[in-house]
């Protein structure tokens, strides 16, 4: 069942296209939009207000003031620990995504300014295997966590994410108690803040790890739940009504504290660490 | 008792043995055979093979080791918030003269307690009651933490959607993590996802022999890679959800053997190992300083994971 009565494909990164007359059809009203127009206006279409998935260096680009983001570390490689094949054996995947996205792993993490404002910086990397929470990834995100907590930063994380990976199998379940193990240690510093940033979709672990924020921001219109359509209705034999797992009924309902379109998202994110005390500072 | 798929070989032999029972002849050497035949089935379990054993609805479940294990068992309800989940069982009681904390999750043996239990899928209001009386435990009883984990994972309904699952279990997890007293777990039948790490993390993790324990369950992740649930056996096999396979990954920390068999034809007996293995685990968790130990549970849940850099 869709009760949105048309069915939505899964947003890929927007062709890569310098020419100007490099069109995208929008998912949600089919539209043309010229590629130019949609970035500039944060990949939101300029008809229907339907966000178009960003990758992680997009969403930097957009949140970090500009030239201040620095990558944490260094980089962290994902592993076939469990020698996994699927349709593809997982090494091929892991080996395919070096060249296509050339990240190491789900999460870009550094420290940057928002606002003016030092911060350290996580987005996840839906390109990257749906964002899922691999090891490697999960270590990042642990080494960010420290990193905030070591630097007495505020910490900021925007999550995008299918949730645990079935191809790194215990190992992505467990990076689950390993990064809320982190963020109980960062949390237990005096004025430590974590804002988490929900955007479309969060699901599984990673969203039990993104509601650990001391304050919660969703994009309007993201999904933040469980599990995705694909298990209820294979697994569960019955279809979960996206409505459920809608940001906005969320909020309604207690588990959200903003949510905004992503042309408003820096600003409010500036807004509340401004809002931080400095005698609170660590 | 209800034969698993691979125990067809046997099924003609208890026919046998109940009519020769039922003629008063000897069984003697029909029951020698039984047992040779089931050990021969049960070395050469699959992965899925061993799922199988761990759903099965004879095994014993964790109420039944808290009531088994424990005396003067006395249950605690409700999350403070919205309601009490009946899928988990949490309270007191004395574990061989010492006061512990016990919780885990009730299945039902039968279809009316599955139904009221939810097969032991926790709501948010179950994990919402675990992390609450956690940190009761923790801060106020200082008494050890035994959790009995028998689920095949967290429910997902728009309701628990809506009641913030995800957070929920974010809670649980967070409070087992945080404990400033020994927390033990059990896996004694299926260990689902999050909502078994929801419930399980803590400074010992032990398995039984026919239970599983897996980022998804093997349906569910054959549904996630291959859009059908064809692929379970063959998924089952890859995650590597047996207690031997999570002990050789050091994910675990030990393995309480069941009889070759299952829980489900030896319940008295495994419950006696139980038991036994709780009973040396506590008394060496004991020994340490919490602080000790509380560090050494977070070092080890914050070293977990296999990447190069
Ligand atoms: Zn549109």
């Amino acid at each position: 069942m869709n009760i949105f009565g048309k069915k939505k494909k899964i947003v890929l990164p927007v062709i890569q296209g310098d020419g100007q007359d490099v069109k995208v059809r929008c998912n949600s009203c089919g539209r043309l939009i010229d590629y130019d127009t949609l970035k500039e206006n944060y990949k939101i279409c300029p008809y229907c207000g339907y966000h178009f998935r960003m990758s992680a260096t997009e969403r930097i680009s957009v949140l970090a003031d500009k030239g201040t983001f620095d990558e944490l570390g260094e980089p962290i490689q994902s592993v076939d620990v469990l020698n996994f094949t699927d349709t593809v054996p997982y090494k091929k995947r892991l080996a395919d995504l070096k060249d296509t996205v050339g990240l190491p792993n789900a999460i870009l993490a550094g420290s940057g300014k928002i606002g003016g404002i030092q911060c350290a910086i996580g987005v996840f990397a839906f390109e990257f295997l749906n964002g899922t929470l691999g090891s490697a990834t999960g270590e990042k995100l642990a080494e960010l966590i420290r990193f905030a907590g070591k630097n007495s930063l505020p910490l900021v994380v925007v999550f995008s994410s299918a949730g645990e990976r079935v191809q790194e199998g215990i190992f992505s379940l467990m990076q689950v108690a390993k990064t809320v193990s982190a963020l109980n240690a960062y949390k237990e510093k005096e004025g430590s803040l974590f804002i988490s940033v929900l955007t479309n979709p969060v699901l599984g672990g990673v969203a039990s790890i993104a509601m650990a924020g001391d304050v919660i921001i969703a994009e309007s219109g993201s999904y933040v739940g469980v599990s995705g359509p694909r298990i209820s209705e294979y697994v569960m034999k019955r279809s979960l009504p996206k409505e459920a797992q809608k940001v906005e009924n969320l909020m309604k309902r207690g588990f959200v504290d903003i949510i905004t379109d992503r042309k408003g998202l820096k600003d409010t994110i500036i807004r509340i660490l401004k809002f931080q005390n400095k005698w609170g500072k660590l | 008792m209800k034969l698993l798929p691979f125990e067809k070989p046997l099924e003609i032999l208890y026919k046998e043995l109940e009519r020769r029972k039922r003629n008063g002849e000897d069984t003697l050497h029909l029951e020698e055979l039984i047992e040779k035949q089931m050990e021969e089935i049960y070395k050469k379990l699959t992965p899925f093979d061993t799922v199988l054993v761990a759903r099965h609805p004879d095994r014993p479940q964790p109420q039944d080791y808290i009531n088994a294990l424990l005396t003067d068992f006395t249950e605690f309800h409700g999350d403070r918030v919205s309601e009490d989940d009946p899928a988990l069982i949490a309270g007191f009681g004395f574990f061989k003269g010492m006061p512990v904390f016990a919780m885990g999750t009730r299945k039902g043996h039968n279809i009316h307690e599955r139904l009221k239990y939810h097969s032991g899928m926790l709501s948010p209001s179950g994990f919402r009651k675990a992390a609450r009386l956690v940190e009761t435990v923790s801060h106020s009883f200082k008494v050890p933490i035994i959790s009995f984990v028998d689920t095949p994972g967290a429910m997902v309904s728009p309701q628990s959607e809506m009641s913030g699952q995800v957070e929920a279990i974010y809670k649980s997890l967070s409070a087992l993590l945080n404990a400033n007293v020994p927390v033990i777990s059990v896996i004694t039948g299926e260990g689902g996802g999050l909502g078994a790490i929801g419930i399980s993390t803590g400074d010992r993790i032990l398995m039984l022999t026919y239970s599983y324990f897996a980022v998804v369950s093997p349906e569910a992740g054959s549904a996630i890679l291959f859009k059908n649930t064809e692929a379970k056996s063959r998924v089952a096999s890859q995650l590597h959800l047996t207690a031997r396979e999570l002990l050789s990954l050091n994910v675990i920390d030990g393995i309480i053997e069941e009889p070759l068999g299952g829980a489900q034809r030896f319940k008295n007996a495994v419950i006696k190992s139980v038991g036994d293995a709780l009973q040396s685990e506590l008394e060496t968790l004991l020994k340490e300083p919490v602080t000790e130990l509380k560090k050494r549970r977070l070092e080890k849940y914050e070293s977990m994971g296999v990447f190069t850099k």
